[in-house]
């Protein structure tokens, strides 16, 4: 068995295409999430039922079903039963931003219960309103505790944006997969495929060490 | 929006068999990572330096990898290196089983990390030996406050599982796969799976969200 | 509390700026006030004293509000609390409160824990704030840790920072909630000073404390809680010389005060 990894190199436009896909598609399901987080614990935490009980069946839906899954049903089932037809990268663009949003959901929720009770009361102390409680005490001290939860969340979505490849959105997964079925080059494109989220996935890995070091324990 | 349970229905024996693969899978994956993650994480924190260098690299790498990436290279790539075959479930255990493994790992060490200097330093002035510290002084503390991360990895395997579908594991996806395809009733078939995984982890979790709570007066000991 | 106004009390002129009312508090089924009557008036130092437990917090709370009450009412400068709660934040802004856990902001510098209630709530400008805000800063000894956020300070200092604040909203009454019992020994005496200076300048504070000689000392009034209520409450030098209930006598002698009013342990030995 001979091994071309040649083809690797004659792909490479293919493959930073590719690569830059998964790139684009993290950026902008993060940039839909973070709102979309905020708002659902909000949501969670708003003293109307019915905000809260749509925000916990949301969260528990996303969080307790796989993301793979989640891709597939919004795919398959959604063109059928909404007579639309979006495309596979809005789809997966919709399916990974719902889902990471009922994650961001959790940790903004977490971040804000953090605050000491005693923060808010010196703020209302002061003759603040709830509103500008949450702006000028507990918010700003809530995003801190959740910068390196958020970090360790853009990691895994990074990951995790590899299986919109199987409704064919043409990230790096799915064109190295491509590649290898054209070129029956199966072990140098697979192999490269790794190497590739290796090269993006380590590095930022690390920050997201470094993330939590700086400011964990910084009370 | 119509629901009919009909192909849900004739077709459940094969679905549901589908769902056990997932627990198998699943179920067999946890136990491997376990045993492997707390001989990794375990390694690097009281192994020599070159060992705890490597394992590091290892724990890194996977943390770099998507779970489908590590899935399709076991299965399609690593036979052709090995001049072997390999089936796909085993492909799918050995792929989950590594990669939620180096989870683990960092589980196991910031566990045994958290336990107090002085509680080893107590140990040895007893006159206990290294792995009677680790055994019976370090690991029951540290494994406590282990329990809620582990729960959570558990439901991210049971997700991996799922993943498995790429590589024609015949788990509950590639079944509704098919029975969709033969039915036409898409919408019917995939709400059944997703009402089948919420059925398994919605408790998985919320263990681990009691769990979590348990423990969270521990601190450090 | 009967309506026999108190001998003695010195500035019981006008109507008084705070009155509680028969103030009835519950949690679930615990009773933690029960018909609970006390008036502050202007100028005055009321020290609130008892053991733990006893509703000194509480009550002190139901006055700006952080607590409802669920009977009696609670009356500031002749009106009862509002419950709306624009209406109540007015009132509060005529309030000061320092916490027991100091509660500064740890993402602001100390000056900017003090300015941010001018500038947010009273809408000054904030050049305007700075000034008030240095000045206050100085007032307290802080003036060179303007810039230091709190974790660079000790409990002491950022206690003092918490009393800046309190005051650079220019309030009619501050509400003192065990200002010194989070603080080391060597630190309580450097926030009393600045309790007691503030006392000398005429402001009205109402002060739950575990410091027998500060009320001793500084205190115009004392009022002795036990279990929810009112036990007795009288000049300083009354309650701790000459006690007349048999609760007060038992509270005191466990912290090391004998009928004669002097301290005979030290302070938390008891």
């Amino acid at each position: 068995m001979t091994f071309d990894w040649s083809i690797v190199w004659a792909s490479r436009g293919a493959l930073a295409t590719g690569a830059w896909m998964t790139v684009t598609l993290t950026i902008l399901t993060m940039a839909i999430a973070i709102p979309g987080g905020i708002l659902l614990a909000l949501m969670r935490l708003s003293p109307l039922g019915a905000a809260r009980g749509l925000a916990i069946a949301f969260v528990e839906f996303f969080r307790c079903t796989p993301l793979i899954l989640q891709v597939y049903w919004a795919f398959y089932v959604l063109p059928t039963q909404l007579e639309v037809q979006f495309s596979g990268f809005a789809t997966g663009l919709m399916a990974l931003s719902m889902n990471v949003s009922a994650y961001n959901a959790e940790t903004f929720r977490a971040g804000i219960n953090s605050i000491r009770r005693g923060q808010s009361e010196a703020g209302l102390a002061l003759g603040m309103s709830g509103a500008q409680v949450y702006r000028e005490v507990v918010l700003p001290q809530a995003v801190k505790r959740v910068l390196p939860v958020l970090a360790t969340t853009w990691v895994a979505l990074f990951k995790d944006t590899s299986l919109v490849s199987v409704i064919a959105v043409g990230d790096l997964a799915y064109t190295a997969m491509q590649i290898r079925s054209r070129s029956f080059r199966v072990l140098e494109m697979l192999t490269a495929m790794a190497v590739l989220y290796w090269a993006m996935g380590y590095p930022q890995a690390k920050l997201t060490d470094w993330i939590h070091r700086r400011l964990a324990g910084r009370e | 929006m119509e629901f009919t349970l009909g192909p849900v229905l004739d077709n459940l024996p094969f679905l549901l068999r589908g769902l056990w693969m997932n627990v198998v899978v699943s179920v067999v994956s946890i136990g491997l990572s376990l045993i492997l993650g707390f001989g990794v994480g375990l390694g690097r924190s009281f192994g020599p330096r070159w060992l705890a260098v490597a394992l590091a690299f290892y724990v890194d790498s996977m943390r770099a990898l998507p779970v489908l990436v590590v899935i399709v290279w076991t299965f399609f790539a690593f036979p052709l290196l090995a001049q072997t075959s390999i089936r796909p479930v085993p492909a799918a255990i050995t792929a989950i089983s590594l990669h939620v493994a180096a989870s683990v790992a960092e589980v196991v060490r910031a566990g045994v990390e958290s336990v107090r200097e002085g509680q080893t330093r107590a140990a040895l002035a007893l006159g206990m030996t290294r792995i009677q510290v680790l055994a019976d002084v370090i690991l029951p503390q540290a494994v406590v406050r282990m329990l809620p991360a582990f729960t959570s990895l558990m439901v991210i395997t049971i997700k991996d599982s799922a993943v498995a579908s790429v590589i024609a594991v015949p788990e509950i996806i590639r079944q509704s796969e098919t029975v969709a395809g033969q039915t036409f009733r898409p919408f019917e078939v995939y709400t059944f799976a997703l009402l089948a995984f919420f059925a398994i982890l919605f408790p998985v979790a919320r263990l681990a969200d009691w769990l979590y709570g348990r423990v969270a007066h521990l601190g450090r000991s | 509390m009967t309506a026999v106004p108190a001998p003695g009390r010195r500035y019981a002129s006008g109507r008084p700026l705070v009155a509680c009312q028969r103030v009835r508090k519950l949690f679930g089924r615990f009773v933690a006030l029960e018909e609970v009557s006390v008036e502050v008036n202007r100028g005055e130092v009321v020290c609130f004293i008892g053991p733990s437990g006893s509703g000194k917090s509480t009550l002190l709370r139901c006055i700006n509000g952080l607590e409802t009450v669920d009977g009696g009412r609670v009356l500031f400068d002749g009106s009862p609390l509002p419950t709306r709660a624009a209406d109540l934040r007015h009132v509060r802004q005529r309030m000061g409160m320092v916490f027991q856990s100091f509660e500064l902001f740890p993402h602001k510098t100390a000056l900017a824990n003090v300015t941010v209630g001018p500038i947010r709530v009273l809408g000054m400008p904030p050049a305007a704030a700075r000034v008030r805000a240095e000045a206050l800063l100085d007032k307290v000894g802080l003036a060179d840790k303007a810039g230091s956020y709190p974790s660079a300070l000790s409990g002491g200092q950022q206690q003092r920072v918490a009393i800046a604040r309190a005051l650079a909203m220019e309030p009619e009454v501050i509400l003192f909630d065990e200002p010194t019992s989070a603080l080391d020994p060597e630190t309580i005496g450097e926030v009393l000073t600045v309790m007691k200076r503030l006392a000398d300048e005429g402001m009205t504070m109402v002060v739950v404390t575990h410091e027998m000689t500060f009320a001793r000392r500084v205190g115009d009034w004392v009022v002795v809680f036990d279990r929810g209520q009112v036990v007795e409450e009288g000049l300083p030098g009354d309650i701790f010389d000459r006690p007349r209930e048999a609760r007060t006598r038992d509270f005191l002698s466990h912290l090391g005060w004998d009928d004669s009013g002097r301290r005979h342990r030290p302070a938390g030995s008891a």
